[in-house]
């Protein structure tokens, strides 16, 4: 919970000492986005019945507002402290929530706050019932001028975000000359102004219609400011990828309204800013930008249920000494060691000496490897994107271009010397090359740059388990174990991230919903992680088959003598099930009387082995495997324990005890 | 793995070793102590409770055996110090004071003598109740400088003492300046009688298996940081399948266990302490280096207080809540009164304990096969996790077979697998990415987790090798776009500058650069280092440096860069980077010229007719004031303006209903200060932010505004110091004391 002591600028001075160094420390800025949707007899229009029956026939208006319904419910997870809002400019109805009429023709739908369930509710009534929302999206026979929306945006954003270091508005329209008279032109240029020395951003998403293309340069341009303000330095993304949005159209304008929104759905923000030293005595700036990072849903807080309304209550931290029980200043705490029963401190100029003895911070190439040497066994960590910047050395664009075009071309990676911050821990890191990537259609899906990756130090490698067993596959089996994999490819044979939602978190947030709506809440999840089990069935059923049968034999034949009885008692293990149809087989002749049987009969086993695993441990065989290598002494106590306890045996005495025991039983079995 | 582990240091500290040697500047003593005390911290730093430690010194001035043998006879100038017990700080330093040379040089070599006591110690230390010796790493180190008489009598003894099967000892020998043809090092003019010694003692090691070297060997190792070696714990252990077991016939099972194959080795953390009420006053407490800032604790080296001039802190939370009858205001809340629940957007979901359940997704344990992927179409950068090994079951061939194959199949499909993980009932689930992984006779499969949708964020940034126009038309040439010549030089400088090759192996050659085995992490063993060194060194003008090994790779190889040289100057000469300047600020640089334009390159003010004087409008009072700085470079016109904004700021907190109003008058302040820090007035700001700190704690602004106080500290908004502006007349110091209430 924020601090309320700090506000939501990072602060001026660069803090003394950051003792955790990940992301945590790495405040994202609070971001207030304003949604503007223009209503005006063309933005109601429906588009012409397409060919294709299926299309959506959003009218531009719903369609942004199915767009902003959708971006509040991903905000509440991705960005739960960030406030938005919508207005509805050139409305029959004024109303701004507060009792003024200032600004004709606005309307304010939800007010610029971080979003409640009530606004969630609202905004989907609205979008799922056309006839309740047309009440509404009435078009005024005057539109709003484009000044009044700009000043009331203004208004808004200073009264309700004061100090939010990202203000946008989201401007949805299809009118590209909202004016009459020139003098309109100067005041909406003048309020456009005003709001960009507030501080604010206004991204434009143009909407094409069926007859008349939507040309920024005819008005908007003199709008829209090329950076933003709270990002000066950011790349600006050229203006050709904000596409215009074509009423209309086969693509439907929902997705490609929804596609240029989501690009724009959390503001940019870099990282770090750094020097690239590509050599000694050759530096670039780049910017660092967190592209992959795991959405967690919100933890838990406590609410107050003291009053009538439910509340969240906000904690704050303070010290207190332990032997006086007085409340400490932040400033009286000093940082010790715990080493041999005791203490161990420095000062403070210590302690920054101690973190800062390996330089500034920096990216420093040390040298260049084949991309192979950046093994993914070897991950760490996620990857950091990097885009040059100009801000610091002018020409760092081209030399990185050069950077990434020739590493791409020859399929190498540099090692670099990475300290992000002033007291950050130093890492090795790989730099590697990537592509730009267009979706079918021609959306940037990966930008073209470099990744970061950290490498891991001698530190950080563990030494497999040795698992006592030594068998090694044939020829024969891996071909067709290979067979298996080829008829398994994932669509494109790529990981494309975006067909997988996270279960987990969708599942929290649909619950969550419905408990804040006061709805019914939902039973089934929808999971697209789990496996497609028939298509598995479809296309490799037959080869999983053939596989398990080899298995068997390859299996059978590698054994040593003298233990086949007990292995081939325990049929779950490594075989595949498809083995266990052998049996079967003759006198299935009928598929689905068979599968019921098998049904029942694979119940019982799964049971019987969950029994096995939680109460059993290891097998007789597995044990007697392990005495045999004479590893019996490795096992845990605990593992002994569970072994014997299976079998009814004593589980009293030290560990040498209960290895004589457990190898007495053995012997008792033949093992 | 942590063993259980006895170590006795058997230490010569006869008069021989005070003496300097060999144009060394510290005694042999001195020396040696080095090696010991990095061992002896190295063992307390672990705080393990099973990892003993003891010390004996021989040729000492007294006999001292404590009590380990009962008859001291044939034991003379042999000296206990400690007996194997865990080392705290306060025996390291009780050690200190106690280990100095002695003015013994005569007599019988006692260093069997001392041997033979401290395998007593170690016996009598790891016994079980029954007397049967306890499974334990029995370690001795002994150093000697190879002077005395040796009595070789009964040498076979201690070897098979040693060597005995259910109680082995592993024994080192560091001798101090002793020959050691392995490394190189010969004494000349060597004495005879350590000559003879040398022999003979290199024998008995030789005879246990022990290890048998020179002092400065063992102290050039020192600097090779030392890993850790953990005790593996599977995270997940159960099957790997493919298709449904329950509904489907043709499907596999493996049993398989999940153990790390990368985590990342952090270094220790400090925790907070206050310094002991009643010690403030005191002189020389507070932060001395000269002084002992340690804290005598008590030895069980848990959380329980130490004593000393330092006491742990507690953390107290406090909670509040909006109160309902005074809109604007908070108060406490009793812990009795809160319960659990989350926030969706800005609504308080309250679920009670023992609904908590209801929602996490239901899932149970399970490793499924979802598909595979070509391993050239999978991205690099995708992975965002550390990795674990997937092994088959223990000791189940079956698995092991399955395994096997499974992972020579994608080997040589050249593929990836993607799974769905679940490693315990209830756990959200994830997917992850399997690859084979083969090392010699090691087969398994690592994973690694992948993203989800919403993990990713779609930022977009333009292309690097092309430049879009507006209308959309592609340049080529452009001074962003490298041109021909920069990227000959960059692939020219980037192919001189291989590690791949740069290396030479064992046998002389070429080898890879920089291995992960051969890089330490330079944080954690900066600081295990600097805590281990301090326990030793109470008096110091200055901490040491890192030692290189930890440096060794932050910068690249001298030799490769010399080579490359050439390349470089190329590159560097076609890159022609300019680094670009501070920037040049102050009132006068600034005109209406360098305003940002709108895309169209429109000239606002013009289109307003260049307006001398803008009026502050507390409607539009940020862009207004912005407006007005920008339109004058008077001075008398940006103090008026300066002024109106101190009245709009004044009037915001007057009338703000609680706290409803702080936020923008917060951000009136910020954003004057920012622009007039810019327009090196600092005073204008400076006697602004005096006035209001007056004002509000005056209680001038209708009623209590203290909290905007506390806000305007928090935020740092305080005086403009010299630090910020040249032009300032106040110190840090003066900016910093502005903050405390007075």
């Amino acid at each position: 919970m924020a601090d309320p002591l700090t506000d939501n600028r990072p602060g001026e001075e660069e803090d003394e000492d950051e003792e955790e160094l990940d992301d945590s420390s790495y405040k994202t800025i609070k971001d207030a986005v304003l949604f503007a949707i223009d209503v005006s007899p063309t933005m109601l229009e429906q588009p012409p019945l397409p060919d294709d029956k299926k299309a959506e026939r959003d009218s531009p208006t719903s369609a942004a507002l199915k767009c902003a319904y959708q971006l509040m419910q991903q905000r509440i997870i991705s960005n739960p402290n960030d406030m938005m809002g919508i207005l509805l400019f050139g409305t029959e109805k004024t109303d701004l929530k507060d009792g003024d009429n200032t600004f004709q023709h606005c309307y304010l739908l939800s007010d610029l706050d971080v979003p409640s369930a009530q606004d969630v509710k609202q905004l989907r009534d609205m979008v799922e019932n056309e006839e309740e929302a047309a009440k509404l999206l009435r078009p005024a026979a005057e539109g709003a001028t484009i000044a009044t929306v700009l000043f009331c945006a203004n208004q808004i954003f200073t009264t309700k975000a004061p100090n939010f270091s990202s203000r946008r508005l989201f401007l949805v329209t299809d009118n590209d000359y909202p004016i009459i008279a020139k003098h309109d032109k100067d005041t909406a240029v003048t309020r456009a102004r005003d709001l960009y020395d507030l501080g604010c951003t206004i991204d434009l998403f143009p909407i094409s219609r069926v007859d008349h293309a939507f040309d920024r340069s005819r008005f908007y341009d003199d709008l829209v400011y090329p950076s933003s303000p709270s990002d000066p330095e950011a790349p600006v993304s050229t203006l050709s990828t904000t596409k215009v949005a074509t009423s209309g159209d086969g693509i439907s304008l929902l997705k490609q309204l929804l596609s240029s929104i989501n690009s724009k759905a959390a503001p940019r923000r870099a990282l770090f800013s750094l020097p690239l030293e590509i050599g000694p005595e050759l530096r670039i700036g780049v910017k660092g930008f967190i592209l992959i990072k795991r959405q967690e849903h919100v933890k838990s807080c406590y609410v107050w249920v003291g009053g009538e309304k439910v509340q969240i209550a906000t904690g704050s931290t303070s010290h207190l000494a332990d032997d006086t029980a007085r409340t400490v200043e932040k400033g009286e705490l000093r940082k010790a060691y715990k080493f041999g029963g005791e203490t161990i401190t420095f000062t403070p100029d210590e302690f920054i000496q101690i973190r800062q003895c390996f330089g500034d911070p920096v990216i420093r190439i040390i040298g260049f490897k084949p991309l192979s040497a950046a093994s993914i066994w070897a991950n760490i960590g996620k990857a950091t994107f990097m885009y040059p910047s100009e801000a610091e050395f002018v020409g760092s664009t081209r030399v990185f271009s050069a950077l990434q075009q020739k590493l791409l071309k020859s399929k190498r990676m540099a090692v670099a010397w990475f300290v992000a911050r002033k007291n950050a821990a130093p890492v090795i890191a790989a730099i590697i090359p990537a592509a730009e990537k267009y979706d079918d259609n021609d959306e940037q899906t990966m930008p073209p740059g470099l990744w970061l990756i950290p490498l891991p130090f001698a530190d950080d490698l563990r030494q497999p388990p040795d698992q006592g067993t030594t068998l090694k596959t044939t020829e024969e089996l891996t071909d067709k174990m290979r067979i298996v994999i080829e008829q398994l490819q994932l669509p494109k044979g790529i990981y494309d991230p975006s067909k997988y939602p996270n279960p987990d978190l969708q599942w929290f947030y649909r619950i969550l919903q419905a408990m804040a709506l006061e709805e019914e809440v939902p039973t089934k999840p929808d999971d697209r992680t789990i496996p497609k089990y028939r298509q598995i069935d479809k296309r490799a059923s037959q080869y999983i088959e053939d596989f398990g049968n080899a298995f068997n034999e390859v299996y059978q034949s590698a054994k040593k003598p003298g233990k086949t009885a007990n292995l081939v008692s325990r049929k779950r293990g490594g075989a595949s099930n498809a083995v266990k149809d052998e049996d079967d087989e003759v006198d299935a002749k009928s598929k689905p009387a068979r599968k019921k049987i098998k049904q029942e009969s694979k119940t019982q086993e799964v049971e019987m082995d969950l029994d096995e695993v939680e109460e059993g441990g290891l097998t007789d065989a597995q044990m007697g495997e392990l005495n045999d290598r004479g590893k019996l002494s490795k096992e845990t106590v605990g593992s002994l324990k569970d072994f014997l306890k299976a079998r009814k045996q004593s589980t009293a005495g030290k560990k040498v005890e209960l290895v004589e025991r457990v190898q007495d039983y053995l012997e008792s079995k033949g093992l | 793995m942590a063993q259980k582990e006895a170590t006795v240091y058997v230490l010569d500290l006869g008069r021989s070793m005070g003496e300097k040697r060999h144009g060394r500047s510290k005694s042999n003593l001195d020396w040696a102590m080095e090696y010991i005390w990095d061992k002896i911290t190295t063992t307390v730093a672990t705080g393990r409770k099973t990892s003993l430690v003891g010390v004996v010194g021989y040729r000492t001035d007294v006999t001292e055996l404590d009590g380990v043998l009962e008859d001291s006879d044939g034991y003379d100038n042999i000296h206990v110090f400690s007996r194997p017990k865990q080392f705290l700080l306060s025996d390291i330093r009780e050690l200190q004071d106690n280990i100095k040379p002695s003015s013994t040089n005569e007599g019988d070599e006692p260093v069997l003598g001392a041997l033979a006591v401290a395998i007593h110690m170690i016996d009598k230390a790891t016994e079980g109740k029954t007397k049967k010796p306890l499974k334990f790493d029995r370690r001795i180190v002994i150093i000697s400088d190879g002077y005395g008489e040796l009595d070789t009598s009964d040498l076979d003894g201690y070897v098979s003492k040693m060597n005995q099967e259910d109680a082995k000892y592993d024994l080192t020998l560091l001798g101090v300046d002793f020959d050691d043809p392995d490394y190189g090092y010969k004494e000349e003019d060597k004495d005879s009688v350590k000559e003879e010694n040398e022999t003979i003692l290199k024998d008995l090691v030789n005879n246990c298996a022990g290890n048998f070297g020179t002092l400065a060997v063992a102290i050039d190792q020192l600097d090779i940081p030392r890993t850790k070696d953990t005790r593996a714990v599977p995270s997940y252990k159960g099957t790997l399948t493919l298709g449904d077991i329950r509904n489907y016939e043709a499907t596999l099972t493996m049993d398989i266990e999940r153990y790390p194959c990368t985590m990342i080795a952090k270094p220790p953390t400090a925790s907070s302490f206050v310094v002991r009420a009643g010690l403030d006053d005191q002189a020389g407490a507070g932060p001395s280096t000269q002084s002992t800032a340690t804290a005598a604790g008590d030895a069980s080296g848990d959380a329980q207080l130490p004593g000393g001039d330092l006491s742990a802190v507690r953390n107290q939370r406090v909670y509040k809540v909006e109160n309902p009858e005074e809109p604007g205001e908070k108060m406490n809340v009793e812990p009795d009164e809160l319960e659990r629940g989350f926030e969706y957007g800005r609504t308080a979901v309250h679920i009670s304990e023992s609904d908590m359940n209801v929602v996490k997704l239901e899932t149970d344990p399970s490793f499924e096969l979802l598909g595979f992927v070509p391993e050239e179409k999978f991205e690099r950068y995708l992975p965002m996790s550390r990795t674990n090994f997937i092994v088959p079951q223990k000791a189940n061939d079956q698995a092991q077979l399955a395994l096997s194959s499974f992972v020579h199949a994608l080997y040589e499909a050249g593929c990836y697998a993607v799974a769905r993980l679940v490693t315990k009932q209830y756990k959200p689930p994830i997917l992850v990415l399997l690859v084979p992984h083969i090392k010699g006779d090691f087969e398994a499969l690592i994973d690694v987790e992948l993203p989800f949708e919403e993990d990713i964020r779609r930022y977009k940034f333009p292309p690097l090798d092309r430049k879009l126009t507006v209308s959309g038309k592609v340049i080529a040439e452009h001074r962003d776009i490298p041109n021909d010549r920069l990227m000959q030089s960059m692939s020219d400088y980037v192919d001189a500058m291989d590690l791949s090759t740069f290396d030479l192996d064992d046998e002389g050659e070429p080898d890879e650069y920089m291995k992960f085995e051969d890089t330490y992490s330079p944080l954690l063993h900066r600081i295990n280092h600097i805590i281990r060194w301090r326990a030793t060194n109470n008096t110091y003008d200055k901490l040491p440096d890192p030692p290189r090994i930890l440096t060794k790779y932050s910068v690249p190889p001298i030799d490769l860069i010399a080579q490359a040289q050439t390349h470089l100057d190329a590159l560097k000469e076609a890159a022609d980077v300019k680094k670009v300047p501070p920037k040049v600020k102050g009132r006068g640089k600034r005109s209406l010229r360098d305003r940002e334009k709108p895309l169209s390159g429109l000239d606002v003010d013009e289109l307003l007719g260049n307006p001398k004087r803008v009026k502050i409008d507390s409607q539009n009072l940020i862009p207004s004031f912005k407006q007005a700085l920008a339109a004058t470079d008077d001075l008398d016109a940006i103090q008026s303006a300066a002024d109106d904004m101190s009245k709009n700021i004044k009037s915001l907190i007057r009338s703000s209903v609680g706290e409803s109003g702080y936020g923008r008058a917060l951000e009136a302040i910020r954003v004057m200060r920012e622009e007039i820090t810019e327009l090196e007035e600092p005073e204008i700001y400076n006697a602004f932010i005096r006035g209001l700190k007056i004002d509000i704690l005056n209680g001038s602004l209708q009623g209590d505004r203290r909290e905007m106080w506390w806000r305007i500290r928090g935020s740092k908004y305080g005086l403009i110091d010299r630090k910020r502006s040249f032009a300032s007349d106040v110190t840090e110091e003066e900016a910093a004391e502005f903050y405390k209430r007075s």
